[in-house]
Protein backbone atom coordinates (compact mmCIF):
# COMPACT_ATOMS: atom_id res chain seq x y z
CA UNK A 1 0.00 0.00 0.00
CA UNK A 2 2.57 2.15 -0.74
CA UNK A 3 2.07 5.25 -3.92
CA UNK A 4 4.55 6.65 -6.00
CA UNK A 5 5.42 9.92 -5.05
CA UNK A 6 8.69 10.68 -7.40
CA UNK A 7 9.27 8.95 -10.72
CA UNK A 8 12.34 9.53 -12.22
CA UNK A 9 12.32 7.52 -15.96
CA UNK A 10 15.25 7.18 -17.85
CA UNK A 11 16.65 11.28 -17.39
CA UNK A 12 19.58 11.95 -18.80
CA UNK A 13 21.16 15.18 -18.89
CA UNK A 14 24.35 16.87 -20.20
CA UNK A 15 26.25 19.97 -19.40
CA UNK A 16 27.56 22.03 -22.22
CA UNK A 17 31.34 22.68 -22.02
CA UNK A 18 32.94 26.11 -21.66
CA UNK A 19 34.68 26.76 -24.98
CA UNK A 20 36.24 29.35 -26.07
CA UNK A 21 35.27 31.09 -29.59
CA UNK A 22 38.19 29.27 -31.78
CA UNK A 23 36.95 25.67 -30.51
CA UNK A 24 33.14 26.50 -31.02
CA UNK A 25 34.16 27.08 -34.65
CA UNK A 26 36.46 24.15 -34.81
CA UNK A 27 33.68 21.99 -33.22
CA UNK A 28 30.80 23.39 -36.16
CA UNK A 29 32.88 22.93 -38.58
CA UNK A 30 33.77 19.09 -37.43
CA UNK A 31 30.09 18.80 -36.76
CA UNK A 32 31.19 17.15 -33.14
CA UNK A 33 29.06 18.35 -30.27
CA UNK A 34 31.12 18.16 -26.85
CA UNK A 35 28.95 17.70 -23.80
CA UNK A 36 29.58 16.75 -20.37
CA UNK A 37 26.54 13.36 -19.22
CA UNK A 38 26.03 14.18 -15.75
CA UNK A 39 23.22 11.50 -15.77
CA UNK A 40 22.88 8.77 -18.23
CA UNK A 41 19.66 6.81 -18.44
CA UNK A 42 18.28 7.44 -14.39
CA UNK A 43 15.44 4.82 -13.30
CA UNK A 44 14.13 5.69 -9.64
CA UNK A 45 10.77 5.54 -7.76
CA UNK A 46 10.55 6.74 -4.68
CA UNK A 47 7.28 5.98 -1.78
CA UNK A 48 5.83 8.39 0.19
CA UNK A 49 6.99 8.41 3.58
CA UNK A 50 10.43 7.12 2.81
CA UNK A 51 13.86 8.17 3.68
CA UNK A 52 16.19 7.56 0.88
CA UNK A 53 19.76 8.56 0.91
CA UNK A 54 22.02 8.89 -2.13
CA UNK A 55 25.46 8.65 -1.73
CA UNK A 56 28.37 8.69 -4.54
CA UNK A 57 31.79 10.03 -5.23
CA UNK A 58 31.98 13.80 -5.68
CA UNK A 59 30.53 14.73 -8.66
CA UNK A 60 29.02 11.34 -9.61
CA UNK A 61 25.85 13.59 -10.43
CA UNK A 62 24.07 13.17 -6.84
CA UNK A 63 23.45 16.46 -6.67
CA UNK A 64 22.51 17.04 -9.99
CA UNK A 65 19.90 14.44 -9.42
CA UNK A 66 18.17 16.00 -6.71
CA UNK A 67 18.01 19.42 -9.29
CA UNK A 68 16.38 17.70 -11.35
CA UNK A 69 13.58 16.45 -8.82
CA UNK A 70 13.33 20.16 -7.80
CA UNK A 71 12.78 21.83 -11.44
CA UNK A 72 16.09 23.76 -11.89
CA UNK A 73 17.48 21.38 -14.53
CA UNK A 74 14.96 20.22 -17.38
CA UNK A 75 16.29 16.98 -18.46
CA UNK A 76 17.33 16.27 -21.85
CA UNK A 77 15.78 13.04 -22.33
CA UNK A 78 13.29 11.28 -20.11
CA UNK A 79 10.90 12.85 -17.53
CA UNK A 80 10.40 13.30 -13.84
CA UNK A 81 7.45 12.98 -12.08
CA UNK A 82 6.51 14.05 -8.76
CA UNK A 83 3.51 14.79 -6.36
CA UNK A 84 3.00 16.84 -4.36
CA UNK A 85 5.17 20.22 -3.28
CA UNK A 86 8.98 20.15 -3.18
CA UNK A 87 11.17 21.86 -0.99
CA UNK A 88 15.43 21.48 -2.07
CA UNK A 89 17.59 22.37 1.22
CA UNK A 90 20.80 22.92 -0.75
CA UNK A 91 23.58 25.46 0.49
CA UNK A 92 21.38 26.58 3.19
CA UNK A 93 20.48 30.26 2.88
CA UNK A 94 19.94 30.70 -0.48
CA UNK A 95 19.18 34.21 -0.85
CA UNK A 96 20.43 35.19 2.57
CA UNK A 97 20.40 39.11 2.43
CA UNK A 98 23.63 39.76 4.96
CA UNK A 99 22.65 43.28 5.72
CA UNK A 100 19.14 42.31 6.77
CA UNK A 101 18.03 41.19 10.01
CA UNK A 102 17.46 37.24 10.74
CA UNK A 103 13.64 37.43 11.15
CA UNK A 104 13.58 39.84 7.68
CA UNK A 105 15.47 36.87 6.35
CA UNK A 106 13.26 34.14 7.27
CA UNK A 107 10.43 35.97 5.50
CA UNK A 108 12.94 36.42 2.63
CA UNK A 109 14.14 32.78 2.62
CA UNK A 110 10.49 31.29 3.39
CA UNK A 111 9.53 32.92 0.19
CA UNK A 112 12.17 31.83 -1.96
CA UNK A 113 11.34 28.67 -0.93
CA UNK A 114 7.61 28.98 -2.30
CA UNK A 115 5.80 29.71 0.63
CA UNK A 116 2.92 32.73 0.70
CA UNK A 117 2.61 35.79 3.06
CA UNK A 118 0.18 34.29 5.93
CA UNK A 119 1.90 30.60 5.92
CA UNK A 120 5.18 32.18 6.72
CA UNK A 121 3.58 34.39 9.52
CA UNK A 122 2.22 31.87 11.42
CA UNK A 123 5.71 29.75 11.04
CA UNK A 124 7.35 32.76 12.18
CA UNK A 125 7.50 31.79 16.01
CA UNK A 126 8.03 28.26 15.72
CA UNK A 127 11.03 28.76 13.07
CA UNK A 128 12.77 31.12 15.77
CA UNK A 129 12.51 29.11 18.83
CA UNK A 130 13.62 26.02 16.50
CA UNK A 131 16.50 28.71 15.03
CA UNK A 132 17.80 28.56 18.62
CA UNK A 133 18.79 32.64 18.14
CA UNK A 134 17.06 34.35 20.63
CA UNK A 135 17.73 37.88 20.52
CA UNK A 136 19.99 37.33 17.15
CA UNK A 137 16.91 37.39 15.31
CA UNK A 138 16.57 40.90 15.16
CA UNK A 139 20.60 41.25 14.12
CA UNK A 140 21.84 41.58 10.90
CA UNK A 141 22.79 38.17 9.02
CA UNK A 142 26.47 39.13 8.62
CA UNK A 143 27.42 39.10 12.34
CA UNK A 144 25.89 35.17 12.39
CA UNK A 145 28.44 32.44 12.25
CA UNK A 146 28.44 29.98 9.64
CA UNK A 147 26.58 27.62 11.88
CA UNK A 148 23.56 30.26 12.89
CA UNK A 149 23.34 30.97 9.36
CA UNK A 150 22.61 27.56 8.64
CA UNK A 151 20.22 26.76 11.83
CA UNK A 152 17.77 29.68 10.59
CA UNK A 153 18.28 27.94 7.18
CA UNK A 154 16.89 24.59 8.25
CA UNK A 155 14.21 25.97 10.69
CA UNK A 156 12.87 27.76 7.79
CA UNK A 157 13.19 25.07 5.27
CA UNK A 158 11.71 22.61 7.65
CA UNK A 159 9.08 24.57 9.17
CA UNK A 160 6.82 24.72 6.15
CA UNK A 161 6.57 21.37 5.96
CA UNK A 162 7.01 20.42 2.37
CA UNK A 163 5.29 16.57 0.98
CA UNK A 164 8.95 15.88 -0.72
CA UNK A 165 12.01 17.47 1.28
CA UNK A 166 15.30 17.39 -0.60
CA UNK A 167 19.04 17.72 1.60
CA UNK A 168 22.17 18.19 -0.05
CA UNK A 169 24.86 17.85 1.93
CA UNK A 170 23.18 20.29 4.36
CA UNK A 171 22.89 18.14 7.84
CA UNK A 172 25.94 18.02 10.34
CA UNK A 173 26.86 21.63 10.65
CA UNK A 174 26.12 23.39 14.00
CA UNK A 175 26.86 21.79 16.95
CA UNK A 176 26.66 18.57 18.31
CA UNK A 177 23.73 18.80 20.42
CA UNK A 178 21.67 20.66 16.83
CA UNK A 179 22.94 18.21 15.24
CA UNK A 180 20.97 15.71 17.12
CA UNK A 181 17.99 18.15 16.67
CA UNK A 182 18.15 18.77 12.88
CA UNK A 183 17.93 14.91 12.13
CA UNK A 184 15.09 14.25 14.88
CA UNK A 185 13.41 16.90 12.95
CA UNK A 186 13.45 15.79 9.96
CA UNK A 187 13.17 12.24 11.28
CA UNK A 188 9.91 13.66 13.11
CA UNK A 189 8.96 15.22 9.15
CA UNK A 190 9.13 11.83 7.68
CA UNK A 191 6.33 10.77 10.17
CA UNK A 192 4.48 13.49 9.22
CA UNK A 193 3.25 11.27 6.38
CA UNK A 194 6.76 13.19 4.24
CA UNK A 195 9.37 12.27 1.80
CA UNK A 196 12.81 12.71 2.55
CA UNK A 197 15.74 12.26 -0.20
CA UNK A 198 19.13 13.17 1.60
CA UNK A 199 22.54 13.35 -0.37
CA UNK A 200 25.39 12.75 2.06
CA UNK A 201 28.61 11.13 2.65
CA UNK A 202 28.11 10.54 6.42
CA UNK A 203 27.84 6.99 6.08
CA UNK A 204 26.77 6.55 9.62
CA UNK A 205 23.86 9.11 9.45
CA UNK A 206 22.36 7.72 6.50
CA UNK A 207 22.27 4.17 7.67
CA UNK A 208 20.60 5.00 10.73
CA UNK A 209 18.13 7.82 9.53
CA UNK A 210 17.14 5.60 5.72
CA UNK A 211 15.26 2.74 4.77
CA UNK A 212 17.01 2.77 0.96
CA UNK A 213 19.99 3.63 -0.51
CA UNK A 214 21.03 4.39 -3.57
CA UNK A 215 24.92 4.42 -4.93
CA UNK A 216 25.91 6.71 -8.29
CA UNK A 217 28.12 6.22 -10.26
CA UNK A 218 29.03 8.08 -13.31
CA UNK A 219 25.76 9.51 -13.62
CA UNK A 220 24.21 5.71 -13.04
CA UNK A 221 22.73 4.14 -10.41
CA UNK A 222 24.90 0.91 -9.68
CA UNK A 223 23.85 -0.32 -6.45
CA UNK A 224 20.44 0.27 -4.78
CA UNK A 225 18.45 -1.46 -1.55
CA UNK A 226 19.75 -1.95 2.16
CA UNK A 227 21.66 0.61 3.51
CA UNK A 228 24.60 -1.58 4.74
CA UNK A 229 24.63 -3.69 1.69
CA UNK A 230 25.10 -0.42 -0.62
CA UNK A 231 27.63 0.67 1.97
CA UNK A 232 29.55 -2.17 1.22
CA UNK A 233 29.29 -2.11 -2.91
CA UNK A 234 30.65 1.89 -2.48
CA UNK A 235 33.36 0.78 -0.40
CA UNK A 236 34.27 -2.18 -2.98
CA UNK A 237 34.09 0.02 -5.63
CA UNK A 238 36.27 2.82 -4.20
CA UNK A 239 39.09 0.28 -3.40
CA UNK A 240 39.01 -1.08 -7.22
CA UNK A 241 39.44 2.10 -8.48
CA UNK A 242 42.52 2.39 -6.36
CA UNK A 243 43.45 -1.26 -7.42
CA UNK A 244 43.25 0.24 -10.79
CA UNK A 245 45.24 3.39 -10.14
CA UNK A 246 48.14 1.26 -8.97
CA UNK B 1 2.08 -1.68 -10.51
CA UNK B 2 2.04 1.45 -13.02
CA UNK B 3 2.46 4.41 -12.57
CA UNK B 4 -0.77 5.44 -13.86
CA UNK B 5 -2.93 3.50 -11.51
CA UNK B 6 -0.86 4.25 -8.35
CA UNK B 7 -0.51 8.03 -8.18
CA UNK B 8 -2.81 9.92 -10.73
CA UNK B 9 -1.63 13.07 -8.95
CA UNK B 10 2.08 12.50 -10.45
CA UNK B 11 2.52 15.70 -12.65
CA UNK B 12 6.13 16.44 -14.76
CA UNK B 13 7.94 18.47 -13.06
CA UNK B 14 9.13 21.84 -15.45
CA UNK B 15 6.65 20.97 -17.59
CA UNK B 16 6.34 24.18 -19.13
CA UNK B 17 3.02 26.26 -20.74
CA UNK B 18 3.18 26.64 -25.01
CA UNK B 19 5.95 28.72 -26.36
CA UNK B 20 3.02 31.28 -27.30
CA UNK B 21 1.69 31.82 -24.22
CA UNK B 22 4.63 33.23 -22.75
CA UNK B 23 3.74 36.57 -22.93
CA UNK B 24 0.60 36.23 -20.60
CA UNK B 25 1.74 33.35 -18.61
CA UNK B 26 5.02 35.44 -17.53
CA UNK B 27 2.21 37.93 -15.98
CA UNK B 28 0.61 35.52 -14.34
CA UNK B 29 3.68 33.70 -12.75
CA UNK B 30 4.98 37.09 -11.67
CA UNK B 31 1.79 37.67 -9.93
CA UNK B 32 1.20 34.47 -8.10
CA UNK B 33 5.09 34.91 -6.79
CA UNK B 34 4.11 38.22 -6.07
CA UNK B 35 4.81 38.42 -2.29
CA UNK B 36 8.55 36.58 -3.24
CA UNK B 37 8.96 39.81 -5.72
CA UNK B 38 7.72 42.42 -3.40
CA UNK B 39 10.57 40.52 -0.93
CA UNK B 40 13.20 40.60 -3.07
CA UNK B 41 12.84 44.12 -4.05
CA UNK B 42 13.30 45.36 -0.52
CA UNK B 43 16.17 43.11 0.08
CA UNK B 44 17.69 44.15 -3.31
CA UNK B 45 16.66 48.15 -2.45
CA UNK B 46 17.66 47.72 1.35
CA UNK B 47 21.33 46.53 0.23
CA UNK B 48 21.89 49.43 -2.09
CA UNK B 49 21.80 52.05 1.09
CA UNK B 50 23.11 49.72 3.65
CA UNK B 51 25.81 51.24 5.63
CA UNK B 52 24.74 55.01 4.95
CA UNK B 53 23.76 57.15 7.49
CA UNK B 54 21.71 59.40 4.99
CA UNK B 55 20.21 56.41 3.97
CA UNK B 56 17.81 56.55 1.30
CA UNK B 57 17.92 60.60 1.20
CA UNK B 58 20.76 59.68 -1.33
CA UNK B 59 18.48 58.83 -3.91
CA UNK B 60 17.24 62.14 -3.76
CA UNK B 61 20.51 63.92 -2.88
CA UNK B 62 22.41 62.17 -5.91
CA UNK B 63 20.24 63.94 -8.81
CA UNK B 64 20.14 66.66 -6.96
CA UNK B 65 23.63 67.97 -6.95
CA UNK B 66 23.71 66.43 -10.72
CA UNK B 67 21.58 69.32 -11.17
CA UNK B 68 23.39 71.67 -9.49
CA UNK B 69 25.95 70.76 -11.74
CA UNK B 70 24.44 70.83 -14.57
CA UNK B 71 23.32 74.13 -13.65
CA UNK B 72 26.68 75.81 -13.48
CA UNK B 73 27.96 74.07 -16.67
CA UNK B 74 25.37 74.87 -18.86
CA UNK B 75 23.23 78.04 -17.84
CA UNK B 76 26.22 79.82 -16.48
CA UNK B 77 28.88 78.67 -18.56
CA UNK B 78 27.60 77.90 -22.06
CA UNK B 79 25.18 81.09 -21.29
CA UNK B 80 22.70 78.68 -22.92
CA UNK B 81 19.06 80.54 -23.76
CA UNK B 82 16.81 78.27 -22.47
CA UNK B 83 16.72 79.05 -18.29
CA UNK B 84 15.76 75.34 -18.23
CA UNK B 85 17.58 73.09 -19.93
CA UNK B 86 19.47 72.01 -16.85
CA UNK B 87 16.29 70.58 -15.80
CA UNK B 88 15.51 68.99 -19.31
CA UNK B 89 19.13 67.67 -19.00
CA UNK B 90 18.34 66.02 -15.47
CA UNK B 91 14.65 64.62 -16.17
CA UNK B 92 16.43 63.06 -19.14
CA UNK B 93 19.37 61.42 -16.98
CA UNK B 94 16.82 60.12 -14.50
CA UNK B 95 14.67 58.80 -17.32
CA UNK B 96 17.70 57.50 -19.55
CA UNK B 97 19.06 55.96 -16.58
CA UNK B 98 15.85 54.01 -15.41
CA UNK B 99 16.01 52.55 -18.93
CA UNK B 100 19.58 51.56 -18.99
CA UNK B 101 20.12 50.44 -15.79
CA UNK B 102 17.07 48.03 -16.68
CA UNK B 103 18.53 46.89 -19.54
CA UNK B 104 21.55 45.78 -18.25
CA UNK B 105 19.79 44.37 -14.83
CA UNK B 106 17.66 42.09 -17.01
CA UNK B 107 20.09 41.22 -19.44
CA UNK B 108 22.24 39.89 -16.57
CA UNK B 109 19.50 38.38 -14.24
CA UNK B 110 20.20 35.15 -14.92
CA UNK B 111 23.77 35.15 -15.10
CA UNK B 112 24.35 37.47 -12.23
CA UNK B 113 22.39 35.06 -9.83
CA UNK B 114 24.17 32.10 -10.58
CA UNK B 115 23.87 30.52 -6.87
CA UNK B 116 20.26 31.33 -6.44
CA UNK B 117 19.28 29.79 -9.69
CA UNK B 118 21.43 26.09 -8.25
CA UNK B 119 19.67 26.44 -5.54
CA UNK B 120 16.14 27.11 -5.39
CA UNK B 121 13.52 26.39 -7.97
CA UNK B 122 11.37 29.46 -8.64
CA UNK B 123 9.91 30.55 -12.08
CA UNK B 124 12.67 32.62 -13.63
CA UNK B 125 11.37 35.58 -14.79
CA UNK B 126 11.06 36.64 -11.12
CA UNK B 127 14.64 37.74 -11.51
CA UNK B 128 14.80 40.38 -14.26
CA UNK B 129 10.73 41.69 -12.76
CA UNK B 130 12.71 41.79 -8.93
CA UNK B 131 15.68 43.44 -10.81
CA UNK B 132 13.75 45.82 -12.78
CA UNK B 133 11.19 46.88 -10.04
CA UNK B 134 13.96 47.42 -7.70
CA UNK B 135 15.01 49.77 -10.63
CA UNK B 136 11.86 51.53 -11.19
CA UNK B 137 11.01 52.10 -7.24
CA UNK B 138 14.73 53.20 -6.99
CA UNK B 139 14.29 56.05 -9.68
CA UNK B 140 10.97 57.06 -8.41
CA UNK B 141 12.54 57.88 -5.17
CA UNK B 142 15.05 60.31 -7.00
CA UNK B 143 12.08 61.75 -9.17
CA UNK B 144 11.41 63.47 -6.12
CA UNK B 145 14.10 65.56 -7.26
CA UNK B 146 11.22 67.45 -8.77
CA UNK B 147 9.75 68.80 -5.56
CA UNK B 148 12.95 71.27 -5.14
CA UNK B 149 12.94 72.19 -9.18
CA UNK B 150 9.49 72.78 -8.78
CA UNK B 151 10.00 75.43 -6.06
CA UNK B 152 13.28 76.75 -6.75
CA UNK B 153 11.55 77.50 -10.68
CA UNK B 154 8.18 78.35 -9.92
CA UNK B 155 6.57 75.84 -11.71
CA UNK B 156 3.21 75.30 -11.28
CA UNK B 157 2.23 71.67 -9.76
CA UNK B 158 -0.57 70.22 -11.74
CA UNK B 159 -1.89 66.53 -12.92
CA UNK B 160 0.62 66.54 -15.59
CA UNK B 161 3.13 65.79 -13.07
CA UNK B 162 2.06 61.94 -13.50
CA UNK B 163 3.28 61.65 -16.66
CA UNK B 164 6.70 61.41 -14.95
CA UNK B 165 5.53 57.92 -13.21
CA UNK B 166 4.07 56.89 -16.69
CA UNK B 167 7.66 57.82 -18.29
CA UNK B 168 9.65 55.52 -15.52
CA UNK B 169 7.46 52.86 -15.86
CA UNK B 170 7.58 53.08 -19.68
CA UNK B 171 11.30 53.39 -19.82
CA UNK B 172 11.44 50.28 -16.96
CA UNK B 173 8.83 48.31 -19.30
CA UNK B 174 11.14 49.21 -22.39
CA UNK B 175 13.96 47.95 -20.59
CA UNK B 176 12.49 44.70 -19.50
CA UNK B 177 11.70 43.35 -22.69
CA UNK B 178 14.53 44.06 -24.32
CA UNK B 179 16.69 42.54 -21.41
CA UNK B 180 14.86 39.69 -21.77
CA UNK B 181 15.91 38.37 -25.03
CA UNK B 182 19.65 38.49 -24.39
CA UNK B 183 19.17 37.15 -20.70
CA UNK B 184 19.48 33.33 -21.69
CA UNK B 185 22.45 34.08 -24.12
CA UNK B 186 24.58 35.96 -21.83
CA UNK B 187 24.57 33.09 -19.56
CA UNK B 188 26.69 31.25 -22.74
CA UNK B 189 28.59 34.40 -23.70
CA UNK B 190 29.25 37.62 -20.96
CA UNK B 191 30.52 39.85 -24.06
CA UNK B 192 26.04 40.30 -24.54
CA UNK B 193 26.47 42.14 -21.18
CA UNK B 194 29.62 44.09 -22.54
CA UNK B 195 27.84 44.86 -25.68
CA UNK B 196 25.17 45.80 -23.95
CA UNK B 197 26.81 48.01 -21.02
CA UNK B 198 28.55 50.06 -24.90
CA UNK B 199 24.88 50.25 -26.40
CA UNK B 200 23.56 51.75 -23.06
CA UNK B 201 26.51 54.47 -23.04
CA UNK B 202 25.79 55.30 -26.82
CA UNK B 203 22.16 55.44 -26.62
CA UNK B 204 22.65 58.20 -24.15
CA UNK B 205 23.65 60.62 -26.78
CA UNK B 206 21.07 59.49 -29.23
CA UNK B 207 18.31 59.64 -27.05
CA UNK B 208 17.16 63.29 -26.01
CA UNK B 209 19.29 63.18 -22.84
CA UNK B 210 21.08 66.37 -23.63
CA UNK B 211 18.75 67.34 -25.88
CA UNK B 212 15.29 67.96 -26.18
CA UNK B 213 12.66 66.89 -28.61
CA UNK B 214 12.46 70.80 -29.44
CA UNK B 215 15.91 70.84 -30.44
CA UNK B 216 15.46 68.64 -32.87
CA UNK B 217 12.09 70.39 -34.31
CA UNK B 218 14.21 73.51 -34.76
CA UNK B 219 16.72 71.59 -36.79
CA UNK B 220 14.26 69.96 -38.32
CA UNK B 221 14.78 66.30 -37.75
CA UNK B 222 11.86 66.08 -35.37
CA UNK B 223 10.40 63.34 -37.55
CA UNK B 224 13.65 61.07 -37.40
CA UNK B 225 14.22 61.18 -33.82
CA UNK B 226 10.69 60.35 -33.08
CA UNK B 227 11.74 56.56 -34.52
CA UNK B 228 14.33 56.33 -30.93
CA UNK B 229 11.53 54.98 -29.08
CA UNK B 230 13.10 56.20 -25.68
CA UNK B 231 11.58 59.72 -27.03
CA UNK B 232 8.85 59.71 -26.17
CA UNK B 233 9.18 58.22 -22.67
CA UNK B 234 11.74 61.46 -21.60
CA UNK B 235 9.49 64.13 -23.77
CA UNK B 236 6.47 62.91 -21.70
CA UNK B 237 8.48 63.53 -18.43
CA UNK B 238 9.19 67.09 -19.37
CA UNK B 239 5.95 68.00 -20.66
CA UNK B 240 4.63 66.40 -17.78
CA UNK B 241 6.65 69.21 -15.15
CA UNK B 242 6.71 71.69 -17.14
CA UNK B 243 2.64 71.15 -16.95
CA UNK B 244 1.19 70.35 -20.20
CA UNK B 245 0.27 67.07 -21.59
CA UNK B 246 2.55 65.88 -24.26
CA UNK B 247 3.33 67.84 -27.44
CA UNK B 248 4.45 64.94 -29.67
CA UNK B 249 2.50 63.31 -32.35
CA UNK B 250 0.24 60.62 -30.97
CA UNK B 251 2.13 58.24 -33.49
CA UNK B 252 5.00 58.86 -31.86
CA UNK B 253 3.58 58.09 -28.13
CA UNK B 254 1.88 54.97 -29.68
CA UNK B 255 5.28 53.95 -31.43
CA UNK B 256 6.82 54.10 -28.52
CA UNK B 257 4.35 52.08 -26.18
CA UNK B 258 4.19 49.83 -29.17
CA UNK B 259 7.48 48.91 -29.77
CA UNK B 260 7.91 48.38 -25.39
CA UNK B 261 5.14 45.78 -26.00
CA UNK B 262 6.17 43.97 -29.19
CA UNK B 263 9.49 44.02 -27.10
CA UNK B 264 8.14 42.39 -24.25
CA UNK B 265 6.36 39.94 -26.23
CA UNK B 266 9.58 38.52 -28.20
CA UNK B 267 11.50 38.92 -25.07
CA UNK B 268 9.19 36.83 -22.96
CA UNK B 269 8.67 33.89 -25.42
CA UNK B 270 12.86 33.91 -26.27
CA UNK B 271 13.22 33.83 -22.91
CA UNK B 272 10.89 31.09 -22.07
CA UNK B 273 12.21 29.13 -24.60
CA UNK B 274 15.78 29.36 -23.84
CA UNK B 275 16.38 30.04 -20.11
CA UNK B 276 15.67 26.26 -19.04
CA UNK B 277 19.24 25.39 -21.43
CA UNK B 278 20.98 28.49 -20.59
CA UNK B 279 21.22 27.93 -16.70
CA UNK B 280 23.28 24.84 -17.64
CA UNK B 281 25.83 27.10 -18.54
CA UNK B 282 26.36 28.81 -15.44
Amino acid sequence: MSSEVIVVEGVVLRFPRQRNIISIIADFIRKRKRNFTALNGINLSINKGEIIGIIGTNGCGKSTLLRIISGIYIPDKGVCKVAGNISLLAGLGAGFSSHQTGRENAILYGSVLGYGEEKIKEKLPEIISFSELDEFIDEPIRTYSAGMKARLGLAVASAIQPDILLIDEVLGVGDPTFKKKSTDRIIEMVEDAGTVVIVSHSFGMLSNICNRLILIDNGKIVAEGEPSSVIREYHDRAAARKGDNK
Amino acid sequence: MSVEDESPNLSIVGERSPVWKAPISHIGDIISNSFLVRNLVRSQIRGKFRNAMLGYAWSVIEPTLLSVVYYFLFSMLAGNPDQYYAVWVLIGVIIWGCFGKSLMASVTSLSGNSRMIHLVFFPRIIFPTTAVCANIVLTAMSSLVVIPIILYYDFTLSIHIILIPISILMAGFLGIGLGLIFAPMNCVQKDVEHLFRFIVRAGFFVSPVMWTYEMALERGVGQVVLWNPMVAPITIARHGLSGKWPDLPFEALLWSFGFALLMWIIGSIVFHKYESAAVKHL
